[in-house]
């Protein structure tokens, strides 16, 4: 078998038949997405009441001008579309085109919510199971096809991301980016955005360790570039669940030592990194036998 | 075409349109991203803070100082329901300081909190001193009254307009 034949196999050849509890985890796995979706269309909608000005275009605001969504209620609008549209397509209620608008409007959301600078990164996953939802459920009928197109699409863009993000950054810096005094500036930079969002700030452990230890600091760097340049290893079915776990632990490295949170990175890593339906149908014996007990 | 062909078929497709839309956006396209954040090592960078300096003898409130020794009471950002790195992506990233975007921060802030209280907006620089070392200096650059903005008399005009 060749690499591609390889990769296609261990992206959308399982499982072979939907049992009971892979029918639940699908169900689990897109109930998280549309929660997190309409919780996104709200935070953002609510949010862009305030803004009043473009000072960074994103994405389709490059070629339109997005300040049609400030300064009056279309962001509250879109977020009630979005919400309604998802419910729809969560129970597969209408057209099959359906998580495609959401995902349109999402992106509307998203570059009027974000016109003001920041690009964030911690709603990325979110969407990318959206435009998966989108493309599966347009594009296949079958619930089987279905399951395998969305839950192997989306575990592609995951390992791709996690790879181009280390790629990035031995283009944008070279070797020496794992440089310990490198994380002495963004621990600096990350500790004035804590103390202007509280108004007060302490460093951590993991912080101070790095702050008098380059070697630490370093050995930090070097574990997070690893980290994600093996992620594209998810996409092997017998590798996922380890490198679920490695991506887990460097999210989590990150948030210690640059109080930066991916709690919605780690919650889809949790449901995609590990084989729930096949463990469960494997060992459904046994926990009958501890009901029994 | 088997399940398996018609996944990895489309699978190429939307990877030639996100390739197509990231090249073209310098990486991000929401949700597509290359993920280039920290990409760049090593380079300065600069933030933003706001203080209540409303009790602040009006000699240092000008004075470009360090965090260890800022003028003022902290505004928390979360008190206020902004988001910081809103804020400071806004205060880092205008160049053009017109009476449009002064509003515009205005009112990102809150009006109502400027009847009462001056606020000042500083912007923080980080970078690498020798080989050891983390600079961080804070520059007043904004002071927000009830009823005016004053810009620091210490700066050139240079610094709040490019024009």
């Amino acid at each position: 078998m060749n690499l591609g034949s390889l990769i296609t196999d261990n992206l959308f050849g399982k499982p072979d038949n939907l049992t009971k509890a892979h029918r639940f985890y699908f169900k689990i796995f897109e109930l998280y997405i549309v929660y997190e979706t309409i919780n996104l269309a709200w935070e953002w909608g609510l949010y862009t009441l305030k803004i009043s000005d473009v000072v960074l275009p994103l994405g389709i605001a490059n070629i339109i001008d997005i300040s049609f969504m400030h300064d009056n209620y279309l962001p509250v609008i879109n977020a009630l579309a979005i919400s309604l549209l998802l419910l729809f397509s969560f129970f597969r209620i209408g057209s099959k085109w359906l998580y495609a608008v959401v995902f349109v409007l999402l992106h509307f959301q998203y570059v009027a919510r974000f016109s003001i600078g920041e690009i964030p990164h911690s709603a990325n996953l979110v969407g990318m199971a959206i435009f998966s939802f989108a493309v599966g459920v347009a594009a296949f009928k079958d619930e089987l096809h279905r399951y395998r197109f969305i839950i192997g699409f989306t575990i592609f863009y995951i390992g791709l991301g996690y790879f181009s993000a280390s790629i990035s950054k031995l283009i944008g810096t070279g070797p020496n980016w794992i440089d310990g005094r490198h994380l002495w500036l963004w621990i600096a930079e990350k500790s004035t955005d804590i103390l202007s969002r509280e108004g007060q700030f302490n460093y951590n452990f993991v912080q101070v360790l790095a702050l008098n230890s380059i070697p630490a600091a370093t050995l930090m760097l070097f574990i997070g570039i690893a980290t994600e340049f093996i992620g594209i290893l998810i996409w092997f079915r017998k590798l996922r669940p380890y490198i679920a776990l490695a991506l887990i632990g460097m999210h989590f490295g990150v948030m210690m030592s640059m109080n930066i949170r991916f709690d919605s990175f780690m919650i889809e890593l949790i449901i995609l990194g590990f084989p729930f339906p096949e463990l469960y149908n494997k060992y459904k014996g046994h926990l009958h036998y501890f009901r029994r007990v | 075409m088997s399940v398996q062909k018609k996944s990895i078929k489309i699978t190429l497709i939307s990877l030639l349109f996100y390739s197509l839309l990231v090249a073209t956006h310098e990486g991000e396209y929401w949700p597509f991203s290359i993920y280039p954040m920290f990409s760049k090592a090593g380079n300065p960078w600069t933030r933003a803070l706001v203080r209540d300096v409303s009790n602040t003898n009006p000699d240092e409130l000008w004075e470009t100082t360090t965090l260890d020794n800022l003028n003022g009471n902290p505004v928390s950002m979360k008190s206020i329901g902004v988001d910081q790195i809103d804020y400071s992506n806004f205060v880092s990233k205008t160049k053009e300081w017109d009476e449009k975007r002064i509003l515009a921060l205005r009112n990102m802030l809150g009006e109502r909190y400027l009847i009462t209280q001056d606020w000042m907006i500083f912007k923080v620089h980080g970078k690498m001193i020798g080989n050891d070392s983390v600079v961080v200096e804070t520059v007043p650059i904004l002071l927000f009254k009830s009823d005016t903005t004053l810009f620091n008399p210490n700066l050139s005009s240079n610094y709040y307009s490019s024009e």
